[in-house]
């Protein structure tokens, strides 16, 4: 009787085994996991740092007009492909605003990310592949900038030169001036009303800087009172070198957007994988 | 009982002198000698080792919180040995090159240091931060396990309020911890719990300056007392209700599902030694692997993306971990209403889902088994569980709680959700308002209806087996039920015979008399 008891009692442990493998495979998985993305991010860095100031000399701006021979062609497909919302003459109608005075940098954006010409009549516009050639856009811009003289407030086409910018400083000043509505991880969000902020994921280094400089739909304009164009560099370089970089170097980035998504693991993955293992347990006695 | 103090128990006695009384060389049993001789340990020991434990799965739900929060206590130990709980202005120079030379708090650099500078510092903390999220959750479907089969009764409405408070003092901790890095997103949650504090009529003012110490931001004391909330206060009462809710577990001894050989009177289950702290540790080790590769592969609060947290800086999409989501989803759908007379302000919009709606929720639990007991008029014993549609009324309710505090919880990703589905923020905000009143109540109705109707056709909850249609050769159909698939039907499990070694004395009913083939069963008193 006694044995009898005993042998049983050691069976049962061995039946146990199983399990166990699980949980090392588990572990080692963790383990394995945790060390090639630990290896990783070191590289990461060392390749950003690289990117990080040299001291190469010349504005971090520079604003240029397109040539004046764009202005005829870009008349004829102003005329062709926009004039009929905003007139033949650029002065508006009761559809769409007066283009006099924009400048050629607020007509790059809205051109060079495909939100006009417009797709229908949503509340915003939005980002899609663009219909014109880059020469085209340059054209547009051309012909709307000829209409009127050139100000702070009518920018030209800024070139931005990251190399003197401020990663620090750009991180400072974009959660002070943008992640009020883009999010401080750039992912973009709802506004009211159905506006939204648009994700900054795939904006170029021109379109931040030009969307800065004139204020797009509802984001306001930061003009050179507000910004310098070394500031305005900063922030360019923060967008497109961490924000559209960013270092994950903690694993899946899940979307970028905080807790919702990490949320959804921990209850999905976490809590969700767990019940399932104690309901395979709980079938073994 | 046998077994006095003083000297071992009569098990081990048993087990130790062998025939002429020869005292065998096991060195297990003579250290286990030498601390009974001294200690006792027999008799507490044995309480331990034969412990029974119901063999249902839903019966480890609770483990993955007590698991999680072994794992939150060996990895918090290690971060607080890297963490400097500072607000002291530093200027960053680690290893994260975006942030090289700002002022950041020392508390801020510190963690950004964990995750970058010390070895395996990521996994750790993100370990961590999964294991807290886990705990909660856990803590959560546990409840609800015990709700929804009604292990709250009587003679365990104690157990129950210690489950709760050990919910509230969760949520509290995870909060704190979460706040601990000052980073934009943290710091955004602490400046709303500040306002939470001054919406309170009378104290608020007081209660938020003496927290703070002084005028939001503070003057810098509140993250050293959050951080010694956060690892001493919280932790040790903690600890010590949970030793408090499983000395009551074991002192009352398990609830059970009914069936054969089941009574209000037993307990039928496996013991602890040898099966079931096998299958308990096997399953700590598996929640932590679990853990450890979600820390691993799995990002969580990447706070050197967030930027370090100053009051006059803030960002869009920010939400806080998710078992806070209810109580900020709540804020979000409350219209913007506020008492302002006699020269006071009172701002509902704050107070009512911050302050009032919290307060009513933890109450409620607290009382639901008085609550419960009173409009029942149940007021016995009882030791059986009850099958959720068996109660529709209770069942009913307990999901529509659950659908309510569901409908708040989605509540909270307001913006996320407009944005993911290109809808205004506005339409989101007002289908949440309405949502959280109506869809508790359809989910009242059809769970109450779903379960009288599952009560009226037995075996409904098997699943139907597949009838396999044969031709023979001349051309003839049959039909047969094919055999039962693996793991269809609930097999009674082998009778385990009580272990020699350990003494039962009077406690054991003879095992297999009216049994047949149940499993070891021990009376409850």
């Amino acid at each position: 009787m006694r044995e009898a008891g005993r042998g049983r009692g050691s069976g049962r442990v061995i039946r146990w085994l199983g399990p166990g493998l699980v949980v090392s495979g588990v572990a080692l998985a963790g383990l394995l996991g945790s060390g090639a993305l630990a290896g990783a991010s070191p590289s990461h860095q060392a390749a950003r740092s690289q990117a990080a100031p040299s001291q190469a000399a010349g504005p971090p701006i520079s604003y240029s007009l397109p040539p004046d021979s764009y202005v005829a062609p870009g008349k004829v497909l102003f005329e062709a492909n926009c004039s009929s919302c905003h007139g033949t003459d650029a002065y508006g109608s009761d559809r769409a605003p007066n283009l006099v005075g924009v400048g050629a940098a607020t007509v790059d954006f809205w051109v060079s990310t495909g939100r006009m010409p417009l797709a229908g009549s949503a509340i915003q516009a939005v980002r899609k592949p663009p219909r014109f050639t880059r020469t085209e856009t340059l054209q547009i811009a051309a012909y709307v900038a000829s209409l009127a003289p050139v100000t702070p407030n009518a920018p030209s086409i800024p070139a931005v030169s990251t190399s003197v910018a401020g990663q620090a400083d750009g991180l400072d000043l974009f959660v002070l001036d943008c992640a009020a509505c883009h999010t401080v991880t750039g992912a973009g969000d709802a506004l009211a009303d159905g506006y939204f902020a648009p994700s900054l994921h795939v904006a170029t280094k021109t379109q931040v800087a030009e969307a800065i400089r004139t204020g797009p739909g509802n984001m306001p304009r930061f003009g050179p009172g507000e910004l310098s164009d070394k500031q305005v560099a900063d922030v360019v370089s923060y967008v497109t070198g961490v924000i559209q970089q960013p270092d994950n170097g903690g694993g899946l980035g899940i979307g970028g957007i905080g807790p919702v998504a990490e949320g959804f693991v921990a209850l999905l993955v976490g809590i969700g994988g767990l019940m399932l293992i104690a309901f395979w347990l709980g079938e073994r006695a | 009982m046998t077994t006095l103090g003083n000297r071992p128990a009569r098990g081990l006695r048993q087990r130790g002198t062998q025939g002429n009384g020869k005292v065998k060389a096991d060195p297990v049993e003579a250290g286990v000698r030498w601390l009974d001789v001294r200690l006792g340990v027999a008799k507490g020991g044995r309480v331990f080792l034969d412990k029974i434990f119901p063999d249902h799965w839903s019966f480890l739900l609770g483990e993955i919180a007590l698991y999680s929060f072994v794992i939150l206590i060996v990895t918090g130990i290690w971060l607080s040995l890297f963490f400097n709980a500072s607000t002291a202005e530093v200027i960053y120079h680690g290893a994260y090159a975006p942030l090289r030379g700002v002022k950041v708090s020392a508390a801020y650099a510190s963690t950004i240091d964990i995750s970058f500078g010390v070895r395996s510092g990521m996994v750790i903390r993100q370990m961590h931060h999964w294991a807290a999220d886990v705990v909660l959750g856990s803590i959560a479907v546990h409840m609800c396990r015990v709700f929804f089969t009604g292990a709250y009764r009587k003679p365990r409405e104690a157990n129950w309020i210690i489950g709760v408070t050990l919910l509230t003092l969760g949520l509290a901790n995870g909060f704190i911890g979460y706040s601990l890095p000052d980073d934009l997103v943290s710091g955004t949650g602490i400046r709303l719990v500040f306002s939470f504090l001054l919406s309170m009529p009378v104290v608020g003012s007081y209660l938020g300056f003496f927290i703070f110490g002084g005028n939001y931001p503070g003057d810098g004391s509140l993250i050293p007392r959050f951080f010694i909330l956060h690892v001493l206060v919280l932790p040790l009462v903690i600890l010590g209700l949970i030793t408090a809710h499983l000395t009551l577990l074991v002192r009352q001894k398990h609830t059970q599902f009914p069936g054969k050989g089941r009574t209000e009177h037993n307990v039928v289950g496996t013991p602890m030694y040898p099966a079931f702290i096998a299958k308990t540790t096997g399953y700590l080790f598996m929640i932590a692997g679990v853990l450890w590769a979600l820390g691993g592969l799995v990002q969580i609060n990447p706070i050197w993306q967030f930027g370090p947290y100053a009051p006059y800086k803030i960002s869009y999409a920010v939400q806080p971990d998710w078992y806070m989501g209810w109580l900020d989803g709540a804020l979000r759908i409350m219209p913007s209403w506020e008492f302002a007379s006699f020269g006071h302000t009172i701002p509902f919009e704050v107070f009512l889902p911050a302050i009032v709606f919290p307060g009513i929720c933890f109450g409620v639990f607290y009382a639901w088994p008085f609550l419960e007991a009173w409009l029942t008029g149940d007021r016995a014993d009882h030791n059986l569980l009850d099958r959720p549609r068996d109660k529709p009324r209770r069942t009913a309710l307990g999901a529509a709680a659950l659908a309510f505090f569901f409908t708040l919880f989605s509540a909270s990703s307001t913006d996320v959700l407009a944005n993911f589905f290109q809808i205004s923020l506005n339409s989101v905000l007002w289908f949440f308002r309405f949502a959280t009143v109506l869809v508790p109540v359809v989910v009242f109705f059809v769970t109450w209806r779903l379960c009288l109707d599952l009560a009226l056709t037995p075996h409904s909850g098997k699943r139907k087996r597949t009838n396999v249609v044969t031709r023979s050769a001349t051309g003839e159909y049959a039909t047969t039920p094919s055999d039962d698939r693996p793991g269809d039907g609930h097999h009674e499990l082998e009778p385990t015979p009580v272990p020699v070694f350990i003494d039962v004395g009077d406690r054991a009913e003879p095992v297999g008399a009216d049994l047949g083939s149940g499993v070891r069963r021990i009376p409850r008193r």
